[in-house]
């Protein structure tokens, strides 16, 4: 049925229609814009569930891929005497493999809740759904795209939206939380550019014998770099002197360069401690909205990125730094977790596990291992299902009782059952309680870690009994004990309130029941860096 | 050759007192004559260039009466806008006029 | 067909009543809480067919599981055995958990969450038998968190008591550190184990037939982690604090947690995984020393506590101490043996101790007495509980305890004598809590009449059950110990182990007697000759603030310093670095003051520093 139609430009490009349709709708009419940035949201939502559906680990990404060349720049430099011509493209390609595609599925299925969980948005409609559906065509490109340039545009594409979704619809320091963002991730950016120059300019040419000489063409395209690199004859791997051209010699150093440059960039995202204050600040000002799709997508397209380019392109040097890898994800465990346990204000409590949350999943990648690469990966989407549904709840509380400090809530469990249940149960998931999505992440990051780094593992593991303790601490502060009399009469979640988070939940519990639906599909994906890995410690 | 010397020790002289008027004194009144005294110490360097240069012309003395007419020109306009100034601030004083700083 | 294939079923029914029952939620009115009744009603009978199955001897033991997670070459499975142990846990679980079922219709029938609660106890019951049907330690492991935290459920089903809420976080914060044990030795297990199989069969034939494949040290850590877990469930020394303060919850649940659930999770656990503790001496100490401790400790903080349910509390504990000795010692045999009497006696106990508490309303034992007087049958079937819980023959508790004390003389007859001074203490505050509840006058104002027939009905099962439990296994007739462990006990039945614990019995018996209800010897006979004794023994030795000074207080002030530390350095470094270029900024402002004489002097000096520079190169 969708065979011919090119189903990945569709994903990326249905929210970005979106956007200008609710630019051309009358700016009165609110509903309007509600219903189309729904409409636009559910379409990917849809076209991922088919892709997950008629994936086939056999053919891996193959037949969605679409790829042309863009734009194609000559390059007039001194050309000698068999080349023909010299070349700059930039590719349109997209894809995806067993890696992109879960974190695609999250990507839209958390844009779909946030997009209902929108219904509190107050002002300036029309603006808010058109930024959002663009922040949404950003995420899609960056799990989408395979050409590096293309990847780096719809990466800073995410910034823009975000930078005023924080500053306009946020609470009362979102102006300042803003900068902090923008600031520190065009850091991260400047930092991903320059490694991605590294790596185009010494690896990412190819020549082509044409019948008038050689076309040489220059390309961010990570198929290209994926080969050149790993492929010991490339010219990239060459030694200069033999080659009598050092500048396209990709030397051990410049690989490590660019690795720290990357771990830079996508760290900041993460974020790995030290670069996680940003975070707090726009967990803790940007609408709750926004912060679904934050914390549920934009952390994990750090982790993306990291295992990508830094892993797949570099594993020698991911090898090398996985010992530092563990050990700034132990810290970033216990750092996170000791923090939420003394937080005063719940969306602190939250970002905090965010931090402590992704730590974990720097173990998975740490390890090396395919068990806990599986549990990184697991581990985000996990997290991103469970901090959608947790901002899903601050938001709605934050709605009837204008407050989330911990101390001036509580008893909440008589007034909005409902509501308390969901929240417990998501803080089951948070903590790693069997059955829910995180347990499953956290073993298998765990498991597989262990497999090389008992230590450093089983310091981290403190990390989980940290978790019971934030969690319980925060949200029993919430529902439990007596309850105030200003929350007495307060009214349970509404319909369209309850739908994302049982929706939600439903999910968390599949992914915690039946982990394989989506494990036999990242099999796949590892299977060429395990390769790579595997190699090299052999030889 | 002497005669050159001395225009133009009198020309650095005269130029030297016109910039020390220009940066020091606060009346606008008087940065203006000093700026005249500088253009006119150019003045009587381009008319002793013109007589005892290495290559005696009419050049210079003509250029330096061009440089008079645009020096009366600049009176003009400087001390209109002095007059407009002391109108709205009631003070030709060169140092209350920051507002080039905002 | 067996029985033994549909062993899955029996978790599954009550998984489907709490599902059904979480639903309906609190709009389904009281009728509804029966579909619970009747889910664990079919698990009962269900897990009755299973283990007259195994009883008859004619099946083998069934074993079915499946992948549940494939990574590249390793695999997690997941399954259910069905051997005879588990089937004799399967009947105690399902059993207890039936009566509790029934009894909790008359206890909560006011209470406007009781959908919920049913709903809470069908998951909390699913949970044990699944922990009780794994057939491999990561099975186990997911259900085993789960019992926690149905536990941490129902401790705090009174959400709106702060005391529960506190309870609650506790239970389940100190029974995750045992949990984090259990953890730490499954991924050990996994990486250490040929083939990473984590199935107790194999782990049953790596520790026995090819032992040294696992290098000593780390069998002795895998060993003590896994016993860490239990030490948490099981509330031994010193993870025990958690126990005692779970009384916060409904008084069925405390029955359920004590008797067959929760606590029986962590002997299990040992008992399950006994080979790899079998193949490390220091373990085996270990487990003997800590359940030994235990025992006496935790008895001797039953003495001095007023609280009807937190005496019964420390009970548990101090039992759940002679089980983990039994096992210390070499026992499987007797370990589940106790368990499997003090499951009915416990149960039966904590019961009639919730009617006493529904008729008089208050739960200090100082304000109750004569009760017994009002409610004949609660008094006589709690009284039947206490003796078989002092050890009193012929009640089941003399008989198990009988064989956890034989077990000891032989191996470690230090722990023997340590067990039978717990005995003694066992006895003589079973003696103070019957007496001071049910003889005497009544020192309260409520005025007690008997529970309604729901409620006396499971008193009077579990009473008849608390008498009978024991003959299973007696030292003239010991099939019940080869049943469950497939080996043959060591017949070495000792006149002395008889005497001495039916003599230490009978003396806190008749102490206790003596003391609270005859009155010949003054109650404050110890209390003021040593009174710095008893406080210490009503404040539980200080534990709970032990904890709370070396653990929570550094913790807070820990995250204190860090979120300082957050704020002013890691936060202060990037501000500084941005207030920096602000700064410098500003600088450069002030530059620009506006005075045009200034920017002309500013320029000539410029120009002259550029002439003299030209002209100086010349001299370069």
């Amino acid at each position: 049925m969708l065979e011919n139609i090119p189903v990945l430009s569709c994903i990326l490009l249905a929210p970005l229609v979106g956007a200008l349709l609710v630019l051309l709708l009358p700016k009165q009419q609110g509903s309007w814009h509600r219903v189309t940035a729904l409409v636009f949201s559910v379409i990917p939502l849809v076209l991922t569930l088919w892709l997950f559906a008629s994936y086939q680990t056999a053919t891996g990404g193959a037949p969605y891929t679409e790829h042309f060349t863009w734009l194609s720049i000559p390059l007039s430099r001194d050309l000698g005497q068999d080349i023909s011509s010299m070349l700059v493209n930039f590719d349109y390609h997209l894809s995806i493999d067993g890696i992109s595609l879960p974190l695609l599925l999250l990507t839209s299925v958390v844009s779909v809740m946030a997009a209902i969980a929108s219904v509190h948005v107050r002002k300036r409609w029309k603006m808010y759904y058109a930024l959002f559906l663009l922040l949404e065509t950003g995420m899609y490109g960056v799990f989408l795209a395979r050409d590096l340039v293309l990847f780096f545009i719809f990466f800073e594409l995410t910034l823009i939206p975000m930078f005023f979704l924080i500053g306009v619809w946020g609470y009362f320091a979102r102006e300042k939380a803003a900068n902090r963002f923008l600031v520190y991730n065009g850091l991260g950016s400047a930092a991903m550019l320059l490694a991605f120059l590294i790596l185009i300019a010494t690896a990412g040419f190819t020549a082509v014998q044409g019948t008038d000489g050689v076309q040489i063409a220059y390309s961010g395209s990570y198929d290209v770099l994926l080969n050149n690199i790993a492929d010991p004859n490339a010219y990239a791997n060459m030694d200069p002197s033999q080659t009598g051209d050092a500048g396209l010699h990709l030397s051990e150093g410049l690989k490590n360069w660019a690795f720290v440059l990357l771990l830079i960039a996508f760290g900041i995202k993460i974020p790995i401690f030290p670069f996680h204050t940003w975070m707090l600040r726009v967990h803790t000002e940007a609408p709750p909205p926004v912060v679904m799709i934050h914390s549920g997508v934009l952390l994990k397209m750090g982790v993306y990125g990291l295992i990508r380019f830094a892993a797949f392109l570099l594993p020698a040097q991911l090898e090398d730094w996985s010992t530092t890898l563990a050990v700034l994800g132990v810290i970033n465990i216990l750092y996170g977790a000791v923090l939420a346990c003394v937080q005063k204000e719940f969306k602190l409590v939250l970002a905090y596990s965010s931090v402590s949350h992704m730590g974990i999943v720097l173990l998975g990648i740490a390890s090396l291992n395919e068990i806990g690469l599986q549990g990184a990966i697991y581990q985000s989407v996990s997290h991103g299902l469970i901090s959608a549904l947790l901002f899903l709840i601050v938001g709605t509380l934050y709605e009837r009782t204008g407050t989330t400090q911990i101390d001036e809530l509580g008893g909440l469990a008589k007034s909005m059952p409902f509501l308390s249940g969901i929240l417990l149960t998501a803080g089951m998931a948070s903590l790693g309680l069997p059955g829910l999505s995180g347990f499953v992440g956290e073993f298998l990051s765990f498991l597989g870690l262990f497999g090389s780094m008992k230590w450093l593992t089983a310091i981290g593991v403190l990390g989980v009994l940290l978790a019971a303790v934030y969690v319980l601490r925060s949200v029993l502060g919430i529902t439990f004990g007596p309850i105030p009399d200003r929350w007495t009469d307060i009214k349970d979640a509404r319909f369209v309130e309850a739908v994302p988070m049982i929706a939600l939940t439903a999910l968390i519990v599949l992914l915690g029941v039946f982990p394989s639906v989506m494990t036999d599909m990242m099999q796949q994906g590892f299977n060429g860096l395990l390769e790579q890995i595997q190699q090299r410690a052999g030889g | 050759m002497n005669m050159l010397a001395s225009y133009l020790t009198l020309a650095a002289v005269l130029f030297c007192i016109g910039l020390y008027g220009v940066i020091v004194k606060r009346n606008a009144i008087i940065v203006l004559l000093s700026i005249e005294l500088m253009l006119n110490a150019v003045n009587l360097n381009l008319v002793a260039f013109s007589k005892y240069g290495v290559q005696p012309s009419l050049t210079g003395q003509l250029f330096s009466l061009f440089t008079m007419t645009v020096a009366a020109a600049e009176a003009a306009v400087g001390v209109a806008i002095l007059v407009a100034i002391y109108r709205a601030r009631a003070s030709v004083n060169v140092d209350e006029f920051d507002e080039l700083r905002r | 067909m067996t029985f033994a294939q549909y062993a899955w079923l029996v978790p599954l029914f009550p998984v489907a009543a709490f599902a059904v029952l979480i639903t309906l939620g609190r709009g389904a009115g009281r009728q509804a809480a029966w579909i619970g009744t009747l889910a664990s009603l079919v698990s009962l009978i269900l897990s009755l067919c299973i283990a007259g199955e195994r009883l008859s001897g004619t099946v083998d033991e069934y074993n079915a599981h499946f992948t549940w997670l494939q990574i590249g070459n390793y695999s997690l499975n997941a399954g259910f055995d069905v051997t005879n142990l588990t089937s004799l846990m399967l009947v105690v679980v399902t059993l207890v958990s039936f009566l509790v079922n029934l009894y909790s219709h008359g206890y909560m029938r006011d209470d406007e969450r009781i959908t919920t609660f049913f709903a809470y106890v069908a998951l909390f019951t699913a949970s044990m038998l699944g922990l009780v049907l794994s057939d491999n330690l990561l099975t186990l492991y997911i259900f085993w968190e789960l019992v926690g935290v149905c536990s941490f459920l129902l401790v705090g089903f009174w959400f709106q008591k702060p005391e529960a809420k506190a309870a609650a976080k506790k239970a389940f914060i100190v029974t995750r550190i045992g949990d984090l044990g259990l953890l730490i030795a499954l991924l050990l297990l996994f990486w250490y184990m040929p083939g990473n199989a984590l199935d107790f069969s194999s782990i049953h034939n790596v520790f026995t037939t090819e032992a040294g494949v696992i290098a000593g040290g780390i069998t002795t850590l895998i060993a003590l982690l896994i016993f860490l877990g239990a030490v948490g469930k099981s509330g031994q020394f010193p993870l025990h604090v958690w126990l005692p303060d779970a009384m916060e919850g409904p008084t069925p649940i405390s029955a359920l947690i004590h008797a067959a659930t929760m606590v029986a999770a962590g002997v299990f656990l040992v008992a399950r995984t006994f080979v790899i503790f079998q193949a490390s001496d220091a373990a085996m100490t270990t487990v003997a020393v800590i359940g030994g401790f235990t025992a006496i400790f935790a008895a001797t903080i039953g003495l001095a506590q007023n609280d009807i349910k937190r005496i019964l509390a420390y009970s548990t504990v101090s039992q759940l101490g002679y089980m983990m000795l039994a096992l210390g010692v070499g026992s499987v045999s007797a370990a589940m043996f106790h368990l499997f009497t003090h499951a009915f006696f416990k149960a039966l106990l904590f019961l009639g101790a919730g009617s006493v508490i529904h008729a008089v309303h208050t739960q200090d034992i100082r304000e109750m007495g004569g009760v017994g007087r009002n409610m004949k049958i609660t008094a006589w079937t709690f009284g039947i509980g206490a003796l078989a819980l002092s050890g009193i023959p012929p009640f089941a508790g003399f008989w198990s305890k009988d064989a956890i004390l034989t077990a000891a003389l032989t191996h470690q007859p230090l722990l023997f004598w340590v067990g039978a001074v717990t005995a003694f203490l066992t006895a003589l505050y079973m003696a103070r809590l019957f007496f001071m509840v049910f003889a005497g006058n009544p020192r309260g104002e409520a005025h007690a009449h008997e529970s309604p027939a729901i409620m006396t009905l499971p008193l009077i099962v579990l009473a008849v059950l608390a008498v009978v439990a024991g003959f299973v296994e007696t030292p003239f007739n010991g099939w019940f110990g080869e049943w469950v462990t497939g080996e043959k006990p060591e017949a070495h039945t000792s006149a002395m182990v008889i005497v001495v614990s039916v003599a230490v019995s009978l003396l806190g018996v008749y102490l206790g007697w003596l003391i609270y209800a005859k009155g010949t010897v003054r109650r404050d006979i110890v209390s003021s000759r040593i009174p710095g004794l008893v406080k210490v023994l009503e404040n539980k030795y200080y534990i709970d603030e032990l904890y709370r000074f070396i653990l929570v207080k550094p913790l807070g002030g820990l995250g204190k310093a860090l979120a300082v530390f957050d704020e002013y350095v890691v936060d202060g470094v990037v501000r500084m670095a941005g207030q920096s270029a602000a700064g410098l900024g500003r600088l450069n402002a002030r530059l620009q003051s506006g005075q045009l004489q200034g920017y002309a002097l500013t320029a000539l000096i410029g120009l002259v520093i550029i002439a003299l520079a030209i002209a100086g190169r010349r001299f370069w």
